[in-house]
Parts: structure tokens; sequence; C-alpha cells
């Protein structure tokens, strides 16, 4: 499943971050790997982003890119 | 001496900056960039320094064109020193950075800044240990109470320069080493090649390492070039090239892209990433390992911020208040500056009477120097007083932390119109004033975005154009008009932004956006800020006004108004509007109030219903609400996108004028 399909207050592996260069250079820049565990603290309605936060920092995902990010459900 | 102060975004460099350089600072465009860096001078220990604040960046690979501009700033190498400030709150990420600085063998400091927001989060940092961990100076600081930075400086200042040169960097796991070394053992050999045969030209590969990265100019010049031992230079442009766009890569030369594409496979094959995924992903797990043997976990203190956004991000609560802030916001920038005006523009008043003893108030002289009197008088009086404290409410919602919730919350809504979020604020921003609105799109990622925005801000009424909106269509047709006009005006921005998605769609695959935790403002950093931008406005507009009232002066003088009005019949004629009007167009583009205190002067009466009819006063007041945005808005226009742009924007919006004002004629034709 992609991370945007995730509920709020999940805690998540990513497995994959698809996409091209761009897309991982961003994520890897504010700290966002494959192998991270994360959790969704919230989303915003009407397809808005969502906020997750990774080793206490927290930041926001746009849909179309929560969705190029593969995820694994801990808990 | 000079120091180049690094970090990523919200590690509070500019604290650290702001707190030893001060007012004088300048704001420099990187070359034929509107990215912007401040260069400022402090005397520390009885040393002058220059300092340099870079834009901040999240790893030397970057992705968006202010970081890129630091990048290169820093490879270039014109500086003595790098303090590498680090939020201690988010130590395990912003090592990143500092590893990578390290990889580079170049003298730097590490100020470990934001110590109590750590101990907040319960992280205890062992700093001794981390400078052992990185062997460079590690300080401990907390730059907004002004704790650590002089020693942060001091230890800059006596860094020991052959420390970082000797010192071993940091190793990355076999698999990625080896294809480092294998890529640079290639590269190196390569160039020393090129070094024995300088007259051929086959090779590019010096002109990569100069152009590419400028990796020459910072790595040591005593490290002997030779393919067993590869030097730091052509191992820190294996790394860079390794990482880099693809792209990029092949536009670099045949032999360089095949090196690269070969290394890259390697890697490929033993971790089953791509390089740049790999070198990132061994980097971040040496940083959580770095972290873990240096700093202590414990339970977080209560913090009371987290509450906060409970309801600030709330998918309701969140909503009400942001329409309540803004709101609020703009009531208070509204009344601010209508107590403003009314005392500045008396006292200017008073000085145009004085003036009046000592000139002939008939003659040339005193024409001119009374228009250029109105026009000053227009910049402080009717713009100042509204954009000095809207700027300050900015500053302050900025260094709170406040926009970042705006862009969550506004994310959505903004995709419909080819957006993300963070574009919200420009937009809102147009409602106050056109020009910081324009220089805020700054905070956007892609050129396009960056256009959209300040396309989009500038066709929202400012507050100038309020003013002719309340004062004709409101005074003499009634509060709902005025309404209509506002909901008539934001259909063609959500218009205009839909249409604009489908020309030119948005690339950007997505918001990605950090959410820094809430920050207590501090007075110096927002009153610089301010400072800063005001600067800015008093250097662009200032001069348009003054010279541009002058000149109406001189046109009032010779009475050149009919020959103008004649000029501009064809377009009053097409829109129905007396031929008088003509003048107040021209000059509403000096300042949009202009063409309503000139509309009266024109038509002789300030009973406007006497000689305009209903149509005509809602045509001129819509045509006027989007013609051309005002000198001072078109030159910001030109500095953040470009001439080019500046001029379709300006051709789109006398078209969508023409044709709203055609429409409305239409409409009051077919009703009457």
């Amino acid at each position: 499943m992609n991370l945007y399909q995730a509920r709020s207050h999940s805690v998540l592996l990513i497995s994959l971050i698809s996409g091209g260069w761009g897309v991982r250079r961003n994520l890897n820049e504010l700290g966002i790997h494959v192998g991270d565990e994360i959790s969704v603290i919230r989303k915003a309605p009407f397809g808005g982003p969502l906020v997750v936060e990774n080793r206490g920092h927290r930041v926001a995902i746009g849909k179309r890119l929560a969705e190029k990010i593969g995820v694994e459900v801990l808990r | 001496m000079k120091i180049a102060l690094i970090g990523q975004p919200n590690s509070g460099k500019s604290t650290l900056f702001n707190a030893v350089a001060g007012y004088r600072s300048l704001t420099s465009n990187f070359a034929g960039t509107t990215v912007e860096y401040t260069c400022g001078r402090a005397r520390i220990a009885g040393e002058v320094i220059d300092l340099v604040d870079l834009p901040g960046l999240y790893s030397l690979n970057p992705a968006n064109p202010a970081e890129i501009c630091s990048r290169e700033y820093l490879l270039q190498g014109d500086w003595d020193v790098a303090v590498n400030v680090i939020d201690a709150s988010q130590l395990a990420r912003s090592l990143e950075l500092t590893l990578e600085l390290r990889e580079l063998k170049v003298p730097m400091v590490v100020c470990l800044n934001m110590m109590d927001e750590a101990a907040r989060k319960g992280i205890r940092i062992d700093a001794a240990l981390l400078s052992r961990e990185l062997s460079v100076p590690v300080i401990e600081a907390i730059a907004a109470r002004g704790q650590g930075i002089v020693e942060t400086f001091h230890a800059a200042i006596s860094a020991d320069r052959n420390q970082f040169a000797t010192a071993s960097p940091f190793q990355y796991p076999p698999e990625v080493e080896f294809a480092i070394d294998r890529l640079a053992g290639r590269l190196a050999s390569q160039r020393s090649e090129a070094a024995l045969a300088p007259q051929s030209d086959t090779s590019g590969v010096d002109k990569t390492i100069a152009s590419t990265s400028r990796l020459a100019a910072v790595a040591p010049p005593v490290v002997v070039v030779t393919a067993e031992k590869p030097s730091v230079q052509a191992r820190a442009l294996a790394l860079q090239l390794l990482q880099a766009d693809p792209q990029l890569v092949e536009s670099l030369g045949e032999f360089t892209a095949a090196a690269v594409r070969e290394s890259s496979e390697d890697l490929w094959r033993q971790t089953g990433q791509y390089a740049d995924a790999a070198i990132s992903s061994a980097r971040h797990a040496a940083c959580i390992n770095v972290f873990k043997h240096v700093a202590q976990v414990t339970k977080p203190r209560h913090d009371w911020r987290e509450h906060i956004d409970r309801f600030l991000m709330h998918p309701f609560w969140g909503y009400f208040f942001l329409a309540a802030i803004f709101l609020g916001f703009f009531r208070l920038v509204f009344d601010v500056g209508q107590i403003g005006e009314t005392h500045i523009l008396a006292g200017f008043d008073r000085l145009i009477v004085y003036m009046g003893q000592f000139i002939d108030p008939a003659g040339l002289v005193f024409a001119v120097l009374k228009g250029a009197l109105l026009g000053t008088a227009g910049a402080f009086a009717v713009v100042l007083p509204y954009l000095v404290p809207f700027l300050i409410g900015l500053s302050i919602l900025e260094d709170v932390g406040y926009l970042a919730r705006v862009g969550y919350l506004m994310d959505a809504g903004m995709h419909r119109l080819g957006l993300h979020g963070t574009a919200t604020v420009p937009v809102l921003l147009g409602y106050g004033c056109s020009v910081p609105a324009v220089l805020a799109t700054r905070i956007l990622r892609s050129p396009r975005d960056r256009f959209v925005a300040a396309f989009l801000a500038v066709l929202v009424p400012c507050s100038a154009r309020m003013t002719v909106i309340m004062a004709l269509v409101g005074y003499y047709m009634g509060a709902l008009w005025a309404l209509g006009i506002y909901a008539l005006n934001l259909a063609v921005v959500i218009l205009a932004g839909i249409i604009l998605a489908r020309v030119w769609p948005e690339i950007s695959p997505g918001m990605l956006m950090e959410v820094p935790p809430y920050h207590r403002p501090s007075a110096r950093v927002v009153l610089l800020k301010t400072w800063w931008r005001l600067r800015e406005f008093v250097v662009v507009a200032l001069p348009l006004l003054i010279v541009g009232s002058a000149v109406l002066g001189v046109v009032e003088f010779f009475d050149w108004a009919t020959p103008i009005n004649t000029a501009l019949s064809p377009l009053t004629g097409l829109l129905g509007l007396p031929a008088a009007v003509g003048l107040t167009l021209i000059f509403g583009v000096l300042r949009k109030e202009l063409s309503l205190l000139m509309l009266m002067q024109a038509l002789g009466t300030t009973n406007v219903m006497s000689v305009m009819s209903a149509a005509q006063i809602v045509v001129f007041t819509l045509f006027v609400t989007f013609y051309l945005p005002c000198l001072a808005t078109l030159a910001s226009l030109v500095r953040e996108v470009g001439r080019k742009l500046t001029a379709a924007a300006s051709g789109t919006l006398l078209v969508l004028a023409v044709a709203i004002g055609l429409l409305a004629r239409a409409v009051f034709h077919f009703l009457s």
C-alpha cells in the first residue's frame, strides 16, 4: 500500500520510494529514506497533505508525493 | 577573514547571523537569479570578520535553485571557514549535511544550536564526544537567547586549517566505497592523462571538474593526483556525480557518463538501490549511528505547543482559525495604516502650503516640486503606513511557524489552481499590497509556480484598488455592489488559476514541507526582516513614485491632458466611458488610488454620479481593478519573474480588463 492510504496515528515502515531522481532527492534531503519508521500524525481533508513524523521531525507530504511512497503497516 | 554560515533550513542560521551582523548587512543576489544571500561584517575578539549567510540547504546535492546557489558558493571556496549550524533537536537528520561537508575536508566548525529545544525533547547530547566523532570543533548554543554565539565565532577564527585536510573522513559501507573509489580512479586517471597532453581536447573531464562542481577550488592543492590513491577532489567529485541527476550526468560527455553509469550499475547490483539512494541511505544510517552514540534520549518534557496543532491544523477548526487570524491581521493593518495615513498626509499638506510662501505657486518649479512632494506623500502616507505593520505581522507569522500550517491547510484547494499549499501566502498577501505579495513568491520552488502565484497575487485587488472600489461603487451604488466586485474578482482569480494550470501544468510532484515546531518570535529577527523587505520597497518603488508624480505636475501645468485623452479615446469610447477619464487611467498605473483622486479632478466634480451613469462607474471600477499593476508592482515583477513574463502578464491583464469592462457594459445595456 502507499503512504496516502495509511490511517492517522499508524506507524509505518517505508518499503519503497518510486518516482524519479527528483522525488528521491527531495525526500532523502528531508531525512526520509527506505527502511525508516514513520508515524502519521494527521491528514488534511479533501485530498490534502498528511503530516508524518520521522525521529521527532515533522514533514507535510502532499497527496501525489505520498502516493509514490510504499509502506508497510507496523502498528 | 570570511566565514560562511551554512545549515539546513530552520536551523537558526540567520539568528546567529543577525545577532552579530545587524542592520547594515547587505542582501545580494546570486548572479542571474533572484536567490539571495546576506553579507555582513562583525568585530569579534578584535578581529573584523566578513559573514556570509547562505540560503539553507538540506544536502550538497540539492534539487532547488536556492540550494544549488548555496552549494555553488560553497564549492567556489571564496571563504576561509564554514560554520555549520545544526538544530540539536533534529541532530540525526542535520548531521547528514555535516558529513557531506566533512567529506570535502574544508575548515569548519559545528554550532550545535537550539540545545534548549533538544532538552525539551529529552535529547541529551555529549558535544565533546560528537566533536571527536566528527573530528571538528563542536560548540553548544542557544542562538535565540544569545548563548554560544561568540564562542562559535571564536572557534571558527581559531580553527586549525590543517586539522581538516588530514583527519580521516567518514567511511561508507564497502560496496559504496568500492564504487566511489573506482569512479574516482577513472576520473583521476583521465585527468592526469589530460594534464600530460594538454593540447588534446578529447577529454572533457577537466572541464567537468571545473564547471559542474568546482571542487578544484575547495580541495587542498597539495594532494597529488595519482591513479592508485584518488585525491580528495576526485573522490568528492565521484561522490557528487554518483548522486547527481542522471540527466545532468548524461550531458557531461561520453567518458564521464559511461564511468558514472558503470559505478551506478555496480551499486545497483550490490544494494538493489539507485546510486543516489544507496549513498544517501548509507549516510543516513551513519548519522543515526553517530546520533545513538553521542545522544541519550529520555522522556520528553510536557510540551504545551503539541496541543496547538490540534486546533490550528484541525480539519474544521483549522480553517476557522485561519480565517480568524488573517481577518484579524488585515483589520489590524488597516486600522494602524489609517491612523498613519491621516497624520502623515496632514503633515505633507502643511509642507506644500509652506512651500508656496517661498516659490511662486503659478510657476513650473512649484508644479514639479508639488508633484514630487505629493508622490513622496503617497509613498510615506498611503503605502508605508500599511506596508510596515503588514510586514511586521508577516514576519511574526513566519517566525512563529504558522505559515507552514497555512500551506498544509490550503494545499488541497490550491492544487485545483495548479499550485501547492505553500503558494497560499503570496496570493493572500495580494489583498494587502501586490509588492510584498510578489516578493513573497520566492518561497516557492519552481519558476513556474513562482510566476503563477505572482500572477494570481497581482490579480487580487490590493488595498489601493480597494479604496477605488469602496469610494466609487461602494459609495455611489451600495456595499453589496462592492462585495459583488470582490466576488467577481475571486471568480476570475480561480478561473485564471484553472486555465493557467491547463496551459502550463505543474511539474513538481507534490508538496513537501517541513512543519517546524512553534517558536517564540525574536524581536530582533522580526525587525531586521521587516527592514530588509522595506528597504526593497524604498529602493524599487519610491523613486518611481516621486518621478512619476513630478511628471504629473508638469502635465497639469502645460495642460497636456486633452491630447492624452484624445489619444486614449478609442479605449474609453469602446468601454463607453467619458473621454476625460483617459488620463486617470494612465496615472492609475503610478498608483492605483491616483485614478480615483484624479477622476474627481478630471470630471471637475466631487459628485461622480452627476456626470457618470451607474454602468460607467461599474465599468470604470472593474477596468481599474483588473488592468495593469502599479509601477512598483511591475518593478518587483520584473525582478522576480523577468521582463518577458512581466510583459506577458501585463498584456494578459490589459486584454482581460477590456473584456470584463465590455462584458459589464453589455450586461448593463441589456438590463436597461
